[in-house]
């Protein structure tokens, strides 16, 4: 549907094109005609200048004095060649024949030539020219839109030929592990499409579920924007790769309460910085992973040394040595919410809502030049993710650091109570006076007059209990404080 | 569970087995979002109404490079209509510049 639409467009341009172009076309001729035929009368230039009507002499608006001579076939492109029109009275105003012009034309020149100075010929500027050489820059301008036409089709196809080529190297191993392979939320029953569900011309998305202990997991393929010229162009500034995400959300019984991440430490700095759960509970900076054989390209952010400990097992440590060049980051959390909401002061009254998630970032080999070939070289990373799934499940805290864990979010919760302190205290008091005022509108709305008095009573009653409360407590509070 | 043990026993097969597809929640997260498609529509109409009341031709070409640029870039679930309005609008401009004033367009140096 998208090609048509590009297709009419396409045609729309050269045909407007024409049209524009057609009506000056016409007059065009008869302007250079007019042209030679006015100097040739007056001046020395080329005598073989024959016009197809010699009987025309150029009259304008604004010779009045002049006797005016009446001519067949006069246009109205007249009032242009003011200008050029030479105001030699003399010379315009005779009548004539045939037979008189032919030799009438020679004896003008002859006697001008003498008393005249040699005009010099101006060039016609560009725009009252009237060839197609002109419209350089309109030539040039389509020319782009062509340009960018040919890298959006070839651009598009090319991320299509990337995404199909990944998903069939990695189809078997996702339905040997997932029962749902693919699903675009559309169909009432869950069955796998078993198809990449295409959002964009460089993002594709596919939803795997139905395995133990994970929900689901939904892989992102986040190519470059092959398909827009300008991101191109910039891209040969600034070298970029293809990403892979893929975010496991864990089922709550399947996972401990634990924040860890691994990858580039570039990565990692910008993700501490972004995201909500890593800024909170990992405070310090990434750490070199060489003490657990990690290259030195990557680094390790964790909540706790224990979180570290248990996670860097022989597997693990392998995969990431093997495969370091790919990663960009995994996040194992189970606070995970996603980077850091900018709101406003004043509203926020609730922390946002957290999923166990497991999080895998990898760079797709080629840094932008990739071929359908490199995606082969992605399936190892995917057997990692799985093995991190059932990893996960696996790993428990001890008592210690189950102790610490729930201590860290105790007080990140704490924290986060005292800023919205205020709010949540507005927000109490508005919900209270709304309640008063519905109270107060039901017994205006009563309509018998006992029920209205006993509505009000019942009223009185209960706030006068609020308030024999609250002096209580004050009372209370006053004795603790002595 | 697969009894046999002897093809991967984590896939389930029994149902419920599945949850659904929800897509990501990028509308609570607008700075996620790639603000390129909606910036370039804007421009596009911008150029295009000053190549029509200017009466500028170069106006005009940068709305139609605008439109295009908006076009490559938008998510799927975006209006087509919003794109073709603004295209049209930028095509609009180019010709109505044209049959006002048929003269090739001059480069700014």
């Amino acid at each position: 549907m998208r090609n048509l639409y590009i297709f009419i467009a396409v045609l729309f341009i050269p045909w407007s094109f024409t049209l524009a172009k057609y009506d000056e076309f016409e007059d065009g001729d008869d302007i250079m005609e007019y042209d030679d035929n006015d100097f040739a009368e007056f001046e020395d230039v080329s005598e073989d200048t024959v016009t197809e009507s010699p009987q025309r002499i150029i009259t304008t608006e604004d010779d009045e004095e002049e006797a005016t001579v009446e001519l067949e076939g006069q246009d109205e492109n007249q009032e242009d060649f003011d200008d050029a029109d030479t105001q030699e009275g003399d010379t315009e105003s005779e009548p004539y024949d045939d037979e008189e012009f032919e030799g009438y034309e020679e004896k003008p020149d002859a006697s001008h030539s003498k008393n005249k100075d040699p005009i010099t010929i101006v060039n016609v500027p560009a725009h009252l020219q009237n060839s197609w050489e002109s419209y350089y820059m309109e030539i040039l301008m389509v020319t782009g839109l062509l340009a960018y036409i040919m890298n959006y089709i070839i651009g598009k196809n090319k991320n299509n030929r990337l995404a199909h080529a990944w998903f069939n190297t990695h189809r078997e191993l996702l339905e040997s592990n997932f029962a749902l392979v693919g699903d675009d939320g559309t169909n009432k029953e869950a069955t796998s499409t078993g198809k990449l569900n295409q959002e964009n011309e460089h993002i594709y998305n596919l939803w795997c579920s139905g395995r133990v202990c994970c929900e689901g997991m939904l892989i992102q393929l986040k190519f470059l924007k092959r398909q827009d010229l300008l991101n191109v162009l910039a891209r040969m500034m600034r070298p970029a790769s293809d990403q892979v995400q893929i975010k496991v959300t864990m089922n709550d019984e399947d996972m401990d309460t634990y924040v860890f991440a691994v990858g580039t430490r570039k990565a990692l700095v910008r993700l501490q910085k972004e995201m909500q759960d890593l800024s909170e509970f990992c405070s310090d900076k990434p750490k070199s992973g060489a003490k657990y054989g990690l290259p030195d390209s990557l680094a390790i952010l964790s909540e706790m040394g224990e979180v570290t400990e248990g996670m860097m097992d022989a597997k693990m440590i392998h995969f990431l040595t093997h495969y370091a060049d790919k990663i960009d980051s995994v996040q194992f959390s189970d606070q995970f919410s996603g980077p850091k909401l900018m709101q406003e002061e004043g509203q926020l009254t609730k922390l946002p809502e957290t999923k166990k998630t497991l999080l895998f970032t990898f760079n797709v080999p080629g840094s932008g030049n990739t071929s359908p070939k490199d995606m082969e070289s992605l399936l190892p990373l995917m057997s990692m993710v799985i093995y991190s799934i059932d990893k996960a499940k696996k790993f428990r805290l001890n008592r210690e650091g189950k102790q610490k864990a729930d201590k860290n979010r105790a007080r990140v919760e704490e924290n986060f109570l005292k800023l919205t302190h205020v709010q949540r205290q507005e927000a109490a008091q508005s919900r209270r006076e709304e309640k008063k005022r519905a109270e107060k509108e039901r017994i205006m709305n009563e309509e018998d007059p006992e029920k209205q008095r006993r509505l009000e009573e019942a009223a009185l009653r209960r706030e006068q209990k609020k308030l024999e409360k609250k002096q209580m407590k004050m009372k209370q509070i006053k004795v603790k404080a002595m | 569970r697969d009894p046999r043990g002897s093809r991967c026993p984590a896939r389930l097969t029994e149902p419920p087995f599945s949850a659904r597809y929800k897509p990501p929640a990028t509308e609570t997260n607008p700075a996620l979002e790639d603000p390129t498609p909606d910036y370039m529509n804007l421009l596009g109409m911008v150029f295009s109404m000053c190549g029509l009341m200017l009466k500028l031709k170069w106006c005009a070409w940068i709305a139609v490079y605008c439109s295009f640029i908006s076009f490559a870039n938008s998510r799927s679930s975006e209006d087509t209509k919003q794109m073709m309005s603004s295209f049209m609008l930028s095509i609009s401009a180019v010709v109505m510049s044209y049959l006002q004033n048929p003269q090739p367009m001059s480069p700014p140096w």
